[in-house]
């Protein structure tokens, strides 16, 4: 570790960070390195797997593949984090129940053994969120501020999997009410609104998404009413699946329940760590935040420029 | 045949329970769905109750009397997972890992999603992602990844072939490759009892 | 024939002649391992003369067959391999007694409870096991010796904590038998949880209208020492006499000169939340609990009390009754039996935050639900909701908040009286207003007393209350504080969003709060869930395992009123028992000192936590230990911490325990 980082993780980059919302990436690595926490990458990691899916299709497949993504952190000597929930959601739950049952743990290793690799467990797994908070703690964050927001009015959006299973998380067995990320948005000055049913789920886990589109826009489009209704100017989530559902879903949305919803949604969807590093006075460019508009056909798919107005009007 | 005997008599008397999927249930470890009590509070909870036929409670009652018609519809894949069911069930069932597991035993006896089965083939056994951006279709992400100044691949599987042979050996020696294989055939199979039920 | 003439005669030296009787318990032993094969190998161990199976030797027909062996004079020791010596080692004491023989020199075999029961799938291993019990048992048995009973008496008084409609109604019995009795209130007022309920299901009397005459009852009884606003602080001695030391916490109003005129009350300038109410109203910080309250003098709460001064101020209290320096009080009064009375707290519903409550105002107990429906009430009987104090139209009750659930922090036990009070809630409120809606969210109705079922049926046919089969996940509030609820009608499988006025959440019992000072006060043991534990579910309901000591009402487990009061007087009438034979026996196993070892060093002293141990001088071997059986409760703290093992405690003697250990080859 060089000696100016305080923390030291290995980076579990998942699938809809890298493959669908690089800018999601690229302000991870920026704003924790801009922090003093260094990212190690974690090479040959696969899909966590996804807990909804491959996790439903055969159990003993995702206990193997998440046991062998936690190895390759393990063989750093880090603990592998991530800025998605489905990816907390497995390689924390694998984890924890790797923890308690000693014939399981026995099991994975004898596949793993196959490959040449072992599963310690020494390692916690942990979210984006979790370092930012337990880690490093509001009050560190809170020296980077540079510039406070005088009037943004965010949705906070948590997802399922980083509170839920309540046993498995950090927690202290909160999830009806949680509040950390609130108070991480509101460093910056931004307002988090109480919109209804604020922390019911975006729609797009559990396969639902792959199975029926509809479906899991119509979760989408009672959350997006319920934002719209409490008059907020962006959606700040944690999670790369949620914020594609939210991003791509308002275009489903649209386009399935037009007929439903009146006005057409256009709230901009911003990634934590971008909301952040705006707050941190950071460059745009390194946050994710400007799109090279040749690309066709990519995220985001509803426009942050709202944001990027507001950004410009209150911190500039 | 008198019309209204079709239109009117169902028979449908429940005669007998099994306990062939609850029994996978127990072998599993998973024997505390027994403990159910039936009181909807996971149904009450789903979100995806409030918009669609799906009923956790009635998926746990299907499974535990043995109704196996609760793998083949496609009730079960709506669950978001969300773990709302699982946190507030009185009976302390983690409800949510028994959808997971009913879905397994779904999969097991080939009712699985053609979208779900290309997902698992084709993309994440194949590539070791679920959402990966290689080959020619990708080539868009490749390409936003490196406007954001990222290399245009991942330090992940994608960057390394060895990664993905050695994910594809996991999977074959846990049982996925066979898995799938088998619902493959039962799902041919299926479709072409189908089929033959349609001719005649 | 007499019991003295019956006596064989047994001394430590005659050669013993072990009988062992081992019992099936039908199948509970029989049905896992079999007895014949055990009752060979008992027949290999030394010293065994007899030994017999039979299918329930706690039966008449199997006593016979143990006393015919000892009349015969085949056995002088008997060992019985049957349950636990919890159950039946009196039955079998006294069996030995009847026939003449010691009752000391009997030891028992819990192969059911050690073996058979916790080892059922295993019978191979569940013999093995049964056969190293039966084996330590006769080790000891060879070693016993005839011990005599001790007896002490029993004073005529009996001490109940808790004035609440169980610790009343026993208080009542035993003043009017004639005991003396100290009844200890914590409160400033007797009544205790039935003094704020509205009408009491299923008969529908006004709880105060039959509540009330029985306090004023006890205030006039000469035999009942009414101590309210105290508490124990220290219990010793044991059965026929504790010493028991009361604090009396200032009441800061001379309750000799008080007289609960309240005109105080108007002047005082505090105003504080009313617990009596449970906040739904406000009192003074000089208060009665309520209007119908025993005593009637009045008391300041310190805590809130301003010192201003007003209320002492002549012409504010004439009678001069105002005391800022009073103090608290200690009292020593000694008895020989205790009652513990002391009720349940409600479950506080706050963490369920699925439910709302603490944050939407329209969420409320059914405990402040009888508040609002109580004539004499904060709202006088008729309820509104408390965001805009209106009327409700449709008012929803949840079931089994806190109870039958088995997630951490909840109760996993019925809490047995909601789906009743609920029911006579709905039923209160539809009798003043038959338009408003009423909903009942349940998983089971549970109506099993007396009257019950009828009571519900009605609630139904003529009150037209809806009864909903599913538990509420979660509410939401609307913009008007309405509540939204979100549940399964399980009957219909169809997911419900019900928006109501009124939200009331049927709270459980719990034990309470400070149960703990009293279990470790009184020594006496709580079941898991939390209540104080009865010594036998069935046959001894209201005694606990410490003798003298019993318990009664909600103290012991979830009841109602009619239940509460039965098992008051069962309580009442057990404690009279023992008090009415004026001396009981007790068993002779304390701690005797072997001077010859003793070398006074005064270790055991300081290790007994009863105070039973002084050092005196011996004319032969100077300064040594010496043992008040009195004061002795057989702990073994001294015996195990002395190094010359002078002490050795009787029924468990070195060479007893050591013989069990070796398993008879000592
Ligand atoms: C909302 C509601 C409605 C109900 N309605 C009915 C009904 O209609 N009909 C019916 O049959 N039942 C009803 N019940 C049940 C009924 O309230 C109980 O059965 C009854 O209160 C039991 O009385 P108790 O004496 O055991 O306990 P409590 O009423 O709790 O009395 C215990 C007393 O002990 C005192 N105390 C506690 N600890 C100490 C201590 N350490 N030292 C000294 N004193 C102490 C307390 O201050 C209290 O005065 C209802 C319950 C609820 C919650
Ligand atoms: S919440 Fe639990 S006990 Fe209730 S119906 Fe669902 S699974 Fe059964
Ligand atoms: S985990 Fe699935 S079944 Fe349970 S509440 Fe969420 S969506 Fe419904
Ligand atoms: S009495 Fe009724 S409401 Fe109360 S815990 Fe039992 S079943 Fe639930
Ligand atoms: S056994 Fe010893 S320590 Fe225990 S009470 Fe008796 S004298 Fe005291």
């Amino acid at each position: 570790m060089s000696e100016d980082y305080k923390w030291r993780y290995g980076f579990f980059l998942g699938c809809v960070i890298p493959n669908r919302y690089p800018m999601i990436e690229a302000s991870i690595r920026n704003v924790f390195d801009y922090l003093g926490a260094e990212l190690l990458d974690l090479p040959g990691a696969s899909c966590c797997p996804a807990p909804g899916v491959f996790r439903a299709f055969h159990i003993p497949t995702w206990f193997v593949i998440a046991a062998r993504n936690i190895s390759i952190a393990e063989e750093l000597g880090v603990s592998p984090i991530t800025g998605c929930n489905g990816c907390y959601g497995t390689l924390r739950d694998a984890w924890y129940e790797l923890e308690h049952d000693y014939d399981k743990k026995k099991e994975v290793n004898e596949y793993l053994a196959k490959i040449g690799r072992t599963y310690k467990g020494n390692f916690e797994p942990k979210h984006v969120i979790q370092a930012f908070y337990l880690d490093m703690g509001l009050d560190y964050l809170k020296d980077f501020i540079k510039l406070k927001f005088s009037d943004l009015k965010v949705a906070v959006h948590y997802g399922c999997h980083i509170v839920k299973p309540s046993e498995k998380r950090p927690w202290n067995g909160e999830y009806e009410a949680p509040r950390f990320l609130d108070e991480i948005v509101e460093i910056t000055g931004a307002k988090s609104i109480d919109y209804k049913d604020k922390y019911m789920c975006c729609g797009a886990g559990g396969a639902v998404r792959t199975a029926v589109k509809e479906v899991a826009a119509d979760f989408t489009r009672e959350k997006l009413v319920n934002m719209r209704d409490a008059g907020v100017d962006i959606i700040i989530n944690c999670c790369p699946f949620c914020h594609l559902q939210l991003d791509l879903g308002q275009v489903e949305v649209n386009n399935f329940y037009g007929d439903v919803i009146g006005e057409p949604f256009h709230i901009p969807v911003i990634y934590i760590t971008q909301l952040l590093g705006v707050a941190f006075g950071m460059d745009p460019n390194l946050l994710g935040l400007i799109k090279n508009h040749e690309l066709q056909g990519v995220s985001p798919f509803i426009s942050i420029d709202p944001f990027l107005n507001i950004v410009k009007e209150q911190l500039i | 045949m008198s019309e209204n005997v079709e239109k009117y008599i169902k028979r449908k008397v429940y005669k007998s329970t099994s306990s062939r999927i609850a029994q996978k249930f127990v072998d599993a470890g998973l024997e505390k769905i027994r403990a159910c009590i039936n009181c909807g509070t996971c149904t009450g909870s789903c979100p995806s109750g409030r918009r669609t036929a799906y009923r956790t409670r009635s998926a746990i009652r299907r499974a535990l009397t043995g109704d196996e018609s609760v793998l083949k519809d496609i009730d079960i894949w709506l669950c978001s997972t969300c773990y709302y069911c699982y946190e507030r069930c009185p009976r302390d069932i983690p409800v949510t890992d028994m959808i997971i597991k009913l879905r397994n035993i779904a999969v097991e006896e080939g009712y699985i999603l053609d979208s779900h089965f290309g997902l698992a083939n084709d993309i994440f056994y194949a590539t070791g992602h679920g959402v990966p951006a290689t080959g020619e279709n990708n080539k868009k992400w490749r390409d936003l990844r490196e406007s954001y100044g990222l290399p245009p691949l991942p330090p992940t599987v994608h960057s390394y072939p060895e990664a993905v042979k050695e994910c594809q050996e996991l999977m074959n020696a846990v049982g996925f490759r066979k898995l799938l294989d088998n619902a493959a055939k039962l799902k041919e199979e299926r479709a072409q009892a189908a089929k033959k039920d349609k001719e005649e | 024939m007499t019991e003295a003439k019956k006596e064989i005669k047994v001394t430590g030296n005659e050669r013993p002649k072990i009988g062992v009787y081992i019992c099936h318990c039908g199948v509970n032993i029989g049905g896992v391992v079999s007895v014949p094969d055990l009752v060979e190998y008992t027949k290999t161990l030394p010293n065994v003369e007899v030994a017999q199976e039979y299918k329930f030797f706690c039966s008449d027909v199997g006593q016979k067959i143990i006393k015919e062996d000892i009349e015969a004079g085949l056995v002088n020791r008997v060992v019985v391999a049957a349950c636990s010596p919890r159950m039946h080692e009196p039955t079998f004491r006294i069996t030995c007694k009847e026939a003449g023989l010691n009752q000391f020199l009997f030891e028992m075999a819990n192969i059911r409870e050690h073996s058979t029961w916790v080892h059922m799938r295993d019978p191979e291993g569940a013999y093995e096991i049964a056969k190293d019990h039966i084996r330590m048992a006769v080790a000891k048995a060879r070693e016993l010796k005839p011990l005599e009973v001790q007896k002490v008496k029993v004073e005529p008084s009996c001490l109940i904590i808790g004035g609440g409609v169980a610790g009343m109604n026993a208080a009542l019995d035993l003043a009017t038998e004639g005991y003396k009795v100290y009844l200890i209130e914590k409160t400033p007022t007797i009544g205790g949880h039935m003094a704020q309920l509205d009408k009491t299901f299923p008969t529908m009397d006004c709880s105060s209208c039959i509540l009330t005459p029985k306090m004023s009852e006890i205030s006039r009884e000469k035999n009942i020492e009414l101590l309210t606003y105290s508490e124990v602080v220290e219990v010793s001695g044991f059965i026929g006499n504790f010493e028991v030391t009361i604090l009396k916490k200032p009441h800061y109003v001379d309750q000799e000169k008080c007289t609960g005129c309240g005109v105080c009350v108007d002047y005082c300038p505090v105003v504080v939340g009313n617990e009596f109410e449970l906040g739904l109203a406000t009192r003074k910080a000089i208060y009665i609990p309520f209007p119908q309250a025993i005593p009637g003098q009045y008391t300041i709460d310190m805590d809130n009390c301003i010192k201003c001064g007003i209320c002492a101020r002549i012409d504010v209290c004439e009678p001069e009754a105002i005391n800022f320096d009073d103090k608290p009080e200690y009292l020593k009064i000694k008895v020989g039996t205790i009652i513990v009375a002391t009720g349940w707290d409600l479950y506080d519903p706050t963490e369920l935050k699925q439910y709302g409550y603490g944050r939407y105002p329209n969420v409320i107990t059914g405990l402040q639900m009888e508040r609002l429906l109580s004539s004499f009430g904060p709202v006088i009987g008729k309820p509104v909701r408390p965001s805009d104090l209106k009327e409700p139209h449709s008012i929803a009750f949840l079931q089994c908040v806190g109870s039958r659930n088995f997630r951490e922090g909840g109760n996993q036990y019925c809490s047995r009286v909601c789906c009743m009070y609920a029911t006579k809630q709905a039923r209160q409120y539809k009798e003043k207003h038959p338009d408003a809606d009423i909903y009942i969210f349940y998983m089971d109705i549970r109506a099993f007393g007396k009257g019950y079922e009828e009571f519900y049926e009605s609630a139904g046919q003529n009150y037209g209350i809806n009864f909903m089969r599913g538990r509420i996940a979660e509410v939401i509030e609307d913009d008007d504080h309405n509540i939204i609820i979100r549940a399964e009608d399980t009957l219909l499988q169809q997911p419900i969003e019900l928006t109501v006025n009124l939200f009331v959440l049927s709270c459980g019992l719990e034990p309470r709060a400070d149960a703990d000072i009293i279990t470790s006060l009184l020594r006496i043991q709580r079941s898991a869930d939390g209540f104080f534990l009865e010594a036998h579910p069935k046959l001894r309901p209201v005694d606990t395992l410490t003798e003298g000591i019993f318990i009664a009402g909600v103290a012991q487990g979830p009841k109602d009123i009619p239940d509460a009061v039965a098992q008051a007087k069962g309580a009442a009438s057990s404690a009279a028992v023992l008090m009415s034979q004026g001396e009981v026996e007790i068993e002779p196993f304390f701690a005797v000192v072997r001077p010859e070892r003793c070398i006074g060093c005064g270790m055991c002293v300081e290790n007994c936590a009863y105070g039973a141990i002084e050092l005196v001088e011996d004319k032969w071997f100077g300064t040594v230990a010496k043992i008040n059986e009195a004061l002795c409760k057989g702990c073994g703290a001294c015996s195990g911490n002395c190094r010359c093992s002078a002490i050795d405690i009787i029924g468990f003697t070195g060479e007893q325990i050591f013989s069990i250990i070796m398993g008879g080859e000592l």
